[in-house]
């Protein structure tokens, strides 16, 4: 099981990093830390909070740029090219492969962020500014949420095209990230509208519990540039963020399961 | 004992389409039975059903009716596909890869150790002829060099049981007559090998049994000279003539008469008795000089079976 899964996940992995657009959202995302230099210097005494904010908003944004991109094309095109073909009539089980598929999209996107967070640590060290703690928390959220929206791209694609699944993935990943801004105007809304909105963000991935920098958290104003969260709640938003993920595969491996490859 | 390679029961498939809610009746209850060892071929037009029938063999679609086994596992069954190797129709693989990495990665799905890999995808790659193209990805392979680096890794198993849709399509004379080389050899080593095709010469050349598949039912079945002997078509009969005879007498009842000088051919209805015939002939002073049963040509079955097929499926209501 292990083996066939691996052999999916690897084939992936080669698969993905032939895709040229990666490597010019590499290009942007470093890019963009670069500019902070330039940024930095206009806001004075601001500098570190630039390069804080612009390299973890790239990885916030383009890595989940790139999990939705890759969880919709990657599984679609095996089926649309008919590779897949040769692949679930050979001994694996269907879940084998979509497990294995999310699994070389996961290792693709984790270089990704690793090599953003070089960047961004690379140069706040070299401002001299160093990498608090608080850094490596968001760094590891800002990855599982990555990993999580390519989990929901996946779940989308194992039944649909991937423009709608890309639209429907890009909804879920805005409504996810906006939670408690929509709680916050529900509330004072009608009880219909309060309560659809309270139902949509139960089946919504809480992609917030990720990026919490300049929000507040049980009431105390988190910050990755003064206080932040505890490493208790880095591990429960990942221990949360690993159920979404598994439970959206394990839907993914059902749906794909059903279908007829012709 | 031994279960047969593949058993077909009453199969039936119907697309839809999921938008238009149109129905399309692809197989409209199949059955047959493929015996192990044997080498079956699995003959129709286009749109007859052969790709819909093999893909529900290998699982990548479920029957709407019906069932399938391979080697006794009621389909789909990953035991079966460990013993079975698959060629798709028109196949296409990961064109960033080599032949030997495609190899690879089949026989990782194979669960085959990495030495054992190795060893079998060399073999593989010399048997079907891409030793020169080895280190070319699949993206610069001819329509044919795919076909082979298909069949190869439909073998990376040793399978029992080797299931082709349309093997020699794309391959030019030379490729077809390696394919047929190859499908006897692995007869040879007892394997079971069932391929689809609309090629009859490939058919009537190496199949121990075929099936006719039409408008997705089965038509005919039977080996190629049993198919081809149910439909003696006639006798045909040529004679010397001493001169000037009169031929009215051995015209009668003939099919179709030909004179060239003093020979005459006719061609007698199959049920004509020919020994009478011959008889007459001698008393009208002829000599014999051959006598031929004419035998329907697996073409002419095959062209009218499917014929037979369009007007049974018109005439339904
Ligand atoms: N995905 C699909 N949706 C709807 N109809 C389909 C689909 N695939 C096949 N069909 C129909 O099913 C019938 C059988 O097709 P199939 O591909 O099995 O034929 P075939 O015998 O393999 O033909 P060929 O020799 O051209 O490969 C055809 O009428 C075809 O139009
Ligand atoms: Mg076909």
């Amino acid at each position: 099981m292990i083996g066939r899964i691996w052999a999916i996940a690897l084939n992936t992995f080669r698969e993905a990093v032939r895709i040229r657009v990666l490597y010019g959202i590499l290009v942007l995302v470093i890019g963009a830390n670069l500019m902070t230099l330039v940024l930095g210097q206009l806001a004075t005494n601001e500098e570190a909070r630039v390069t804080r904010d612009v390299g973890l908003a790239g990885i916030s944004l383009f890595g989940s740029l790139t999990a939705l991109f890759l969880g919709v094309f990657l599984l679609y095109t095996e089926v649309q090219r008919r590779t897949i073909h040769a692949i679930v009539s050979k001994p694996i089980e269907r879940w084998e492969f979509v497990i294995g598929k999310y699994l070389g999209m996961a290792l693709v996107l984790s270089v990704l962020v690793a090599v953003f967070a070089v960047a961004m640590t690379g140069m706040l060290t070299w401002q001299g500014f160093g990498v608090s703690s608080a850094i490596i928390k968001a760094l590891l959220m800002s990855w599982m949420e990555v990993l999580t929206v390519a989990a929901i791209a996946i779940f989308f694609s194992s039944f649909s095209t991937p423009f709608l699944s890309g639209i429907f993935a890009l909804a879920l990943w805005v409504i996810g990230r906006v939670t408690p801004d929509l709680e916050a105007a529900a509330r004072d809304a009608s009880p219909a509208i309060s309560w659809t909105t309270k139902i949509t963000l139960q089946i919504v991935p809480d992609l917030h519990l990720f990026a919490v920098s300049g929000r507040s958290v049980e009431g105390v104003h988190v910050s990755v540039h003064g206080d932040f969260v505890s490493w208790g709640y880095v591990g429960l938003a990942s221990v949360h963020g690993l159920g979404w993920i598994i439970g959206l595969l394990a839907l993914s491996a059902l749906l794909f399961h059903r279908r007829d490859f012709v | 004992m031994s279960e047969p390679a593949i058993v077909v029961r009453d199969l039936r498939k119907t697309y839809r389409t999921p938008f238009r809610r149109k129905k399309v009746e692809a197989l409209s209850g199949v059955t047959f039975t493929v015996e192990r060892g044997q080498i079956f071929g699995f003959v129709g037009p286009n749109g007859a059903g052969k790709t819909t029938t093999i893909r529900t063999l290998m699982g990548l679609i479920r029957p709407t009716a019906g069932s399938a086994a391979i080697l006794g596992h009621a389909i789909p069954s990953r035991d079966a596909r460990r013993r079975v190797g698959f060629l798709p129709e028109a196949p296409y693989f990961y064109d960033y890869l080599t032949v030997g990495e495609l190899l690879d990665l089949a026989g990782r799905l194979f669960g085959m150790s990495a030495a054992a890999r190795t060893k079998r995808a060399n073999e593989l790659i010399e048997k079907v002829g891409l030793d020169r193209a080895r280190s070319q990805s699949l993206k610069k392979f001819s329509k044919g060099m795919l076909q082979r680096a298909g069949l190869a890794q439909a073998l990376m198993n040793d399978p029992e049981v080797v299931v082709l849709d349309e093997p020699m399509s794309g391959l030019d004379p030379i490729g077809r007559k390696e394919v047929r080389d190859l499908i006897l050899e692995l007869r040879d080593q007892g394997k079971t090998v069932f391929f689809s095709t609309h090629i009859l010469s490939d058919v009537e050349a190496i199949t121990d049994e075929v099936a006719i598949i039409a408008r997705g039912q089965l038509q005919a079945q039977g080996s190629p000279a049993e198919l081809v002997q149910k439909t003696l078509r006639g006798v045909e009969v040529t004679v010397r003539l001493a001169a000037d005879v009169a031929t009215a007498e051995l015209e009668t009842g003939a099919e179709r008469v030909r004179r060239v000088g003093t020979e005459l051919a006719v061609v007698l209805p199959a049920d004509t008795d020919v020994d009478a015939w011959i008889a007459r002939a001698h008393t009208a002073g002829a000599k014999i000089i051959s006598v031929s049963p004419r035998h329907e040509t697996l073409e002419d079955l095959f062209l009218r079976e499917v014929a037979n097929a369009d007007t049974t499926v018109e005439a339904r209501p």
